[in-house]
């Protein structure tokens, strides 16, 4: 009988029946040869590895975390709701203890969903990550969060999710911004004024191999989670760092990817990007569960591996050696950011930045301006108004914990927006009262 | 005249049915006990009085459920096999090792049935002299994603047989290759149920001799005899030679099947087969039973072996009661018999005396078995029996709950099916077993469910192993891409063109059926054959689509011939 060191649910959902269109990388066939590999692998007859199916999200959940305009059923289909739902369900496998750690093997995927949704940006409408861990705060009072973004593009959503919270560390490993979408997560980019530190942005090479993702982890990231003591470590699994995947440049093997959960140890994983679906995921999913588990993964190799020519150029050592010795400063003494509109700059008693965010998926613009108040007694209220076109929107979220001046502050805000009724539609996110309501038609 | 046979770990328990008139009579029926080293006996024993009287001309059919391979594989009585794995990459392959003579294998096969690494002869050849040198002639072969492409799996064969021949294999006794076991895709499953095959291979075939020998003589030379499976139907005894795995644990789908002959079954039901040590719960979907998602273990082992679902609990007529602070609590533990059978402890069977439920055995030893063990625990006989038969229909209905819950929380992969999937909602509860009627109203004041516990359910087994249907499936995977289309289980491919449809997919898959069929001489049944999953994935590279991967599965559903109700 085959037993796992550590019980592992798999909360496995393929959704065979959606695609973004018939061609996409997010389409039927995605996981399909994963599915294929596991079962044939026999992984759910493995003592303490079981298969889970999702929960479906409820609306709520949704409005928690997102601002949705027009609303949630507007900017997601059911598949969306039951993706976040593998997640939600993944957590409350861990939180319920019926399983040591969980994969939420589910797609959509949602990492480059942001705060404010107006429709899909980089295959993705809201964010799977940032719905449970608001759904575990709220239902489990946790509080202090990591979440470990190892999928090749930025986690610019999760990102932007969570930049004004100092209880959540957020910490993407991707390929340079400058040599693929979206184009962002550079080092200079740690945190909201109140929050400074808690986002770390590691970019790397094209090229870069194991060796260097390791690197990064066992020299950068696991120092920096051992000083922020996460009550729950969460890795952000996209699996577009492999050597054959069609859309990035990187070099990582499903060897790599298995060692790299090993050392992370997440309690947590939600599948993200990753679109080499024959030659990588079957291997990259196979591996990174077998790590979870606490079972033996070295024989876990794609049919076309050879180390020797993924082998990664000195230049690109050095450079990821210096990255290791450099960025522990934005966690333990965070740079003043330049005030700038792009960066955030001061005004009055708020803290604003204008954005310009690019839905490539939907092929339209969006500008942002996001204004989060410096109070002294916590967080700060945070609105966001959003113009599409000229469809103008309004979010105000009274954070966990706020004080009750910015509670109070949050609602006289909605209700002024009504009274002058500039904006088409607005949403409340009160996270202290629980209170999700939206206005406006 | 239909025979039915069911050999249990302590009764053989058989029937002799008319089944000239429109219905079903029950002409003879008998309980036997059954003798553990001499099954046989007990066939013959049973046979020899369900036919007194009978015209022996008359009789068509004998079904047989036997637990020969069972005790067999329990007892360790199996001769040794040789197994060839060839895992390629993955998870570590001899983590299942299932025996001595078991070798890994270099070769690779990828999901979608490309060759990725080559099988070694020269290796297969050593691991081969090896396992001859201990004396050892049955093999089983298999390897990962074989089912996708038997390439490796074949020449495995032919090296060990010494014929390319299906007919032919002169230089091993016999010889087990994984994908003819059905195309479903779990390699350790693969690998356990051809070893356990091969195991039992050789004692089988043995006793399906002498089966056919003890027929002749009692002047049944010309009755088909079929064997029945663990998934509610049969194999004609011919093929379960070959395949001696699917005759395991068929007794609890004898008495499965025999409900349905008894009772017309038609919405989402629970039944309840109530025995002396356990109850068998099962759960029924719009009339039909439920099969186990992968197939059932044997031992510590899971097997590709389909079974219908069945959840054994630890309370029974004999299980003892005993009592915990102030709880009163049945079984797990069996110190059967009750003391109204001669027994020393009282059990859940002397609880239902005392109350009146029944009168089994000497019902005034219940009596006072009961009254003395409550008063030794200070506390009320009439509560102490009410006590423990509530807490005997409290276990069964969680348990069931449990069920139910675990059915309806099973992995699905389509949104449609998430969220507009069937839920199973039980409207009905069929009991049967000694102390089922008995119990019939605590379980109703429990579950809150129209309960029915059918006549001559002491037999049921028996009835439907008798009226169990043949069942066979096939499962058909293409590839449109690179033109094969392939059936493991007949081990049967066919080149197609890049035109081939889901619809083309699902129409070979029922010829295929059919065909095999008329092979057992069962084309009457071809009205029972269905569709069980069809699926059809474009696969795309870069930006255009390469060809279409399909899965196709059918079966002929499991059923009984006739019912008596």
């Amino acid at each position: 009988m085959r037993k796992a060191e550590r019980s592992l649910g798999v909360v496995f959902f393929p959704a065979f029946d959606w695609a973004i269109s018939p061609t996409h990388p997010e389409r039927e066939e995605r996981l399909l040869y994963t599915q294929d590999q596991l079962h044939e692998e026999g992984l759910f007859d493995v003592e303490g590895v079981r298969e889970y199916k999702p929960d479906v999200a409820e609306r709520t959940d949704v409005e928690r975390t997102h601002f949705c305009f027009p609303d949630v059923d507007a900017v997601t289909t059911r598949s969306h709701l039951v993706s976040a739902g593998g997640a939600i369900r993944a957590a409350r496998l861990v939180m319920e203890k019926q399983a040591e750690r969980a994969f939420a093997m589910v797609r959509p995927p949602g990492h480059h969903a942001m705060k404010c949704v107006r429709g899909a940006r980089g295959f993705c409408n809201v964010n799977m990550e940032a719905i449970m861990i608001d759904w575990l705060r709220e239902h489990y009072g946790l509080r202090r969060i990591a979440i470990v973004d190892t999928d090749c593009h930025h986690g610019d959503g999760t990102q932007d999710v969570f930049w004004h919270d100092p209880d959540v560390l957020f910490i993407s490993l991707h390929q340079d911004g400058r040599t693929l979408f979206p184009g962002t997560g550079f080092p200079i980019e740690s945190g909201g004024p109140a929050a400074r530190g808690r986002t770390i942005n590691i970019p790397l090479p094209p090229g870069t191999g194991d060796e260097g993702v390791l690197m990064v982890i066992r020299e950068l990231v696991m120092p920096l989670l051992e000083d922020f003591g996460p009550e729950l470590i969460i890795n952000s699994a996209g699996q577009d760092n492999h050597y054959t995947d069609p859309i990035t440049n990187m070099n990582v093997s499903a060897q790599g990817y298995a060692e790299l959960n090993s050392i992370l140890n997440p309690d947590i994983a939600v599948l993200e990007g990753g679109y080499a679906i024959q030659g990588a995921l079957p291997y990259v999913n196979l591996g990174i569960c077998l790590a979870m588990a606490g079972m033996d993964y070295s024989m876990v190799h794609e049919p076309d591996y050879r180390a020797e020519s993924l082998r990664q150029d000195p230049r690109i050592t050095s450079y990821v050696e210096e990255l290791c010795r450099q960025m522990p400063r934005v966690y333990h003494n965070p740079p003043e950011s330049p005030q700038s509109a792009e960066h955030g700059m001061r005004d009055g008693d708020w803290w604003v930045r204008n954005k310009s965010i690019f839905y490539d998926t939907g092929g339209f613009q969006e500008t942002q301006k996001e204004s989060a108040l410096l109070c002294d007694n916590c967080r700060g209220v945070l609105q966001i108004e959003s113009q599409v076109g000229s469809v103008r929107c309004l979010g105000v979220e009274v954070p966990l914990d706020a004080c009750p001046a910015c509670q109070n502050r949050g609602h006289a805000i909605v209700e002024q927006a009504q009274l002058k009724s500039a904006f088409r539609y607005v949403q409340l996110i009160d996270r202290v009262n629980k209170q999700y309501s939206r206005f406006g038609f | 005249m239909y025979l039915g046979i069911d050999v249990g770990g302590t009764h053989t328990d058989a029937v002799a049915l008319d089944i000239s008139g429109p219905g079903v009579e029950v002409v003879s029926a008998c309980k036997v006990k059954t003798h553990p080293q001499n099954l046989l006996a007990s066939v013959n024993e049973a046979l020899e009085r369900i036919l007194k009287g009978v015209d022996r001309n008359k009789v068509k059919r004998l079904n047989l459920s036997t637990t020969l391979s069972t005790n067999a594989i329990v007892e360790g009585r199996i001769e040794d096999v040789g197994v060839l794995v060839i895992p390629g990459p993955g998870m570590d392959p001899t983590e299942y090792m299932l025996c001595r003579d078991f070798h890994v294998l270099d070769g690779a096969m990828d999901h979608r049935g490309n060759e990725t690494a080559r099988l070694d002869k020269a290796q297969c050849a050593r691991a081969i002299a090896a396992c001859r040198a201990n004396g050892v002639n049955t093999f089983a072969a298999v390897g990962k994603f074989s089912v996708r492409n038997p390439l490796h799996e074949n020449t495995l064969r032919h090296m060990l047989c010494g014929s390319r021949d299906d007919a032919d294999c002169h230089r091993a006794d016999f010889v087990t290759l994984g994908h003819h076991l059905g195309g479903r895709l779990n390699f350790p499953r693969r690998a356990a149920t051809a070893y356990f095959n091969c195991a039992v291979w050789r004692l089988y075939n043995e006793f399906a001799d002498a089966v056919e020998k003890s027929l002749q003589a009692l002047g049944l030379g010309h009755v088909r005899v079929n064997v029945l499976k663990a998934d509610g139907g049969t194999m004609p005894l011919a093929v379960s030679r070959r395949m001696p795995v699917q005759s395991i644990f068929s007794g609890p789908a004898a008495s499965v099947m025999g409900i349905i002959a008894l009772c017309e079954i038609v919405h989402d039901s629970v039944i309840l087969d109530i025995g002396g040590t356990t109850t068998d719960i099962a759960v029924f979907a719009d009339g039909s039973p439920l099969l186990e998602r992968a197939g059932i273990a044997i031992g510590s082992h899971p097997t590709l072996v389909r079974a219908l679902r069945v959840k054994s609990i630890g309370v029974g007529g004999d299980s003892a009661l005993s009592m915990i602070g102030d709880t009163v609590r049945v079984g797990p533990r069996r110190l059967g018999p009750s003391m109204a059978e001669g027994g020393r402890h009282p059990t859940l069977t002397d609880a239902l005396n005392y109350l009146e439920y029944c009168a089994v055995g000497d019902v005034q030893t219940s009596r006072r078995g009961v009254t003395e063990f409550a008063e030794a625990h200070t506390i009320s006989a009439d509560k102490f029996a009410e006590q423990a038969v509530q807490a005997a229909a409290g276990t069964i209905h969680e348990e069931t709950r449990a069920l139910i819950a675990e059915i309806n929380d099973q992995p699905v992969y389509t949104i449609h099916e998430l969220i507009e999937g069937k839920r199973i909602v039980p409207r009905k509860l069929y009991l049967m077993g000694g102390p089922a009627e008995a119990l019939q109203k605590p379980l109703f004041s429990r579950f809150q469910l129209a309960s029915e516990a059918p006549e001559h359910f002491a037999v049921a087994n028996a009835v439907g192993a008798a009226l169990t249907r043949t069942t066979t499936d096939v499962e058909l995977f293409a590839d449109t891409q690179k033109h094969v289309m392939f059936l493991p289980g007949l081990g049967h491919h066919e080149n197609i063109p890049g035109s081939y449809s889901l619809e083309d997919a699902k129409r070979d898959a029922m010829n295929h059926l059919l065909a095999r069929l008329a092979d057992l001489k069962l084309s009457s049944d071809a009205d029972r054959a269905e569709i069980t999953h069809a699926s059809s994935f474009n696969m795309v590279e870069g930006m255009h689509t390469t060809g279409r991967n399909m899965r196709v599965k059918c079966q002929i559903k499991p059923g009984v011939e006739r019912t008596l109700g």
